[in-house]
């Protein structure tokens, strides 16, 4: 036994070293964090922030730094952490980051608090809107226009405000080419089940949809390989150009450019010109676009139909989502 | 496609991963161990599969390097466990958590540049001639993948090592009283460390049926909790390998008809669904469907003395 004990006295030992790597730097200049609500490694939400947040340090020369937290818990200890590192601006990647952000702005007034898809501002604390509903409304109009089914379907991660949003631009874009589609929607109460996003899709492919959606990050890539072993049946990406995973089944993605907006924020917070407000963005300022996939074609006049209705919700006539 | 074939035959794909997972975990469980770190091998086993296939080109030997991954984790735990004498909650515990994040690091590292991740080729369902004409039951049972097939065939076959081998009958004495089994001759230490890495090779198959049979591609974390689903299971299954079987049935069941409820738009909360398969485990554990007894040993920590 004594060897044995001695063994993982050692491990110990490594872990503890492990532990320590990182900590113990002298604060320097302008700092930048982000906290990630799942993995940077998902091709869409996650990975768009990291590489916003990398974006930031080589256009602007600074300090930056990222972490992935996924509870609430988590996510309150990860905004106090950088908050009281005095990072001069932390970007809380989603709207669950909206509350904690709203308790740590109290103890730690300075830092400046981003919310991606958050609420309202309070103290430092300033939410971005996308209005994502004006890029899944483009893309709602392409699957309104392409099912031959008439059913089209939507595969959400969990039914977060925003995305329940981008839900309702899409069944709308798609209601204004084919005013009887059917759609369907299912949650899956996880966004890394992939395995559940393609049982998800299958269930509704058997029902005849074969035109889809989603906001569910790393669990939509089953979507992409349902999409793939099924005849006819395509997918509209989320939040990133999606195209690559099924290069034949994709029409098109509507994306959110967040380096674009985060680098906006970034260079006014270090500049000095931020105050606290709503940060929208849409497909007036780029940040929100429909891209569609040159490989997969689609008619002439149904790519006019789309750009007209754009250029109609850039100038404000057309509401992808009227207020209730 | 008729709506019962659909619905059977996402019950079995579903099924098919817990199904592998479970069957290993009874094994350990016989022996005594009870081993959290199944959620972590499971996903060791995808992480594996996924890599082995896009290395090798090959499917099948992506099979066979995610069981080697779901072997290594658990025998990490075994290490821990059963030679250094902790809980083995704790211990099963750390070690998932530990898979969680070395999959997730060594997942980056393969993807790094990469728009699209692992794409991965997949196990195409085979249809078995003749079988797979029966009405209903055929297309959802006999038109799966083999790794489908193959759980079908270990059941019984792990029914037999457990209940009609020496062997077998020396693992479950170790489950049963350590100190019994050892005043018998049985190295409890030994046996129950080749339990716990079978149950690991399992899990580490039912990875692998994730990626290879089903998404063809890695996500991080994407076994959520499938590894504790099948320890449930082995409880619903009451500790016996044919009775586990039909658990991940019904556990498959369950989930289909939630996600089947959901496509059609019925306006009950999809939670309500995902909640069956536990109440199931419950009206199990309660006694309702007869006695349940678990391994006399589970989860016990061995004394210096009992394995020798």
């Amino acid at each position: 036994m004594r060897r044995s004990r001695r063994w993982f006295g050692w491990v110990g030992i490594l872990a503890a070293g492990v532990g320590c790597g990182g900590g113990a730097k002298p604060p320097a200049g302008f700092r930048v964090a982000l906290i990630t609500p799942g993995s940077i490694a998902d091709a869409a939400w996650n990975a768009g922030a990291y590489a916003g947040l990398q974006w930031i340090k080589d256009s602007l020369g600074v300090e930056v730094s990222h972490q992935e937290a996924r509870t609430p818990g988590a996510q309150e200890e990860a905004l106090r952490t950088y908050a009281a590192q005095g990072y001069d601006l932390v970007f809380g990647h989603g709207f669950e980051f909206q509350q904690p952000a709203e308790r740590v702005t109290g103890e730690h007034p300075k830092t400046v608090i981003v919310v991606t898809s958050g609420e309202r501002v309070q103290g430092n604390v300033a939410p971005l809107v996308f209005r994502i509903e004006e890029g899944t409304f483009l893309a709602g109009m392409m699957a309104g226009a392409l099912s031959k089914t008439g059913k089209i379907g939507f595969v959400g991660g969990i039914e977060l405000p925003p995305i329940k949003k981008g839900y309702e631009g899409w069944v709308n874009g798609a209601r204004r080419m084919n005013p009887s589609i059917d759609s369907k929607v299912a949650y899956l109460n996880t966004f890394d089940d992939a395995s559940a996003g393609r049982e998800a899709a299958l269930a509704m492919i058997r029902l005849g949809v074969d035109m889809f959606h989603h906001n569910a990050d790393e669990a939509a890539k089953g979507l992409f390989q349902a999409a793939k072993e099924s005849p006819n049946v395509f997918v509209f990406g989320a939040n990133a150009d999606q195209s690559e995973l099924a290069p034949d089944r994709v029409y098109g993605s509507a994306i959110i450019d967040l380096p674009r907006a985060f680098l906006a924020v970034a260079r006014e917070v270090k500049g000095g010109t931020f105050v606290p407000k709503v940060e929208s963005f849409g497909l007036a300022g780029g940040v929100i676009r429909y891209v569609s996939n040159p490989r997969v074609a689609v008619a002439p006049d149904l790519e006019a139909k789309v750009t007209a209705a754009r250029d109609s919700i850039v100038a404000g006539t057309l509401l992808p989502v009227p207020p209730s | 496609m008729d709506p019962i074939v659909g619905f059977l035959a996402a019950a079995i794909r579903i099924g098919t991963p817990l199904a592998w997972a479970a069957l290993g975990e009874v094994v350990a469980e016989r022996a005594g161990v009870i081993n959290l770190s199944v959620e972590g091998a499971m996903l060791a086993g995808a992480l594996g599969g996924a890599l082995g296939a896009v290395a090798t080109g090959d499917p099948w030997l992506g099979v066979v390097i995610g069981a080697l991954a779901g072997a290594a984790i658990s025998a990490a735990f075994a290490l821990v466990a059963i030679w250094g004498r902790t809980d083995q909650i704790i211990a099963g515990t750390a070690v998932t958590l530990a898979s969680v994040g070395l999959t997730g690091l060594i997942y980056r590292q393969a993807a790094a540049g990469s728009t699209t991740g692992l794409d991965v080729q997949t196990l195409e369902p085979v249809a078995i001639p003749g079988l797979s004409a029966i009405p209903v039951v055929g297309p959802a049972l006999f038109d799966q993948p083999v790794l489908t097939y193959l759980v079908m065939a270990a059941a019984p076959l792990v029914w037999w090592l457990l209940f009609r081998t020496t062997w077998g009958l020396r693992l479950r004495a170790g489950g049963e009283s350590a100190e019994a089994a050892r005043a018998a001759g049985v190295d409890v230490r030994l046996t129950q460390t080749v339990a716990v890495v079978i149950g690991g090779v399992l899990a580490g198959v039912a990875g692998a049926t994730l990626v290879l049979a089903q998404v063809g591609s890695f996500a991080e974390r994407m076994t959520a909790g499938r590894g504790f689903i099948a320890i449930a299971i082995v409880v619903l299954g009451r500790w016996h390998p044919l009775g586990v079987m039909v658990a991940a049935g019904a556990f498959g069941a369950a989930t289909a008809l939630q996600f089947a409820f959901q496509a059609l738009g019925l306006e009950v909360p999809y939670q309500f669904f995902l909640m069956l398969p536990y109440l199931l485990a419950l009206v199990a554990l309660t006694g309702v469907v007869g006695r349940v007894r678990a391994p006399a040993g589970l989860g016990r920590r061995l004394e210096p003395a009992d394995g020798g």
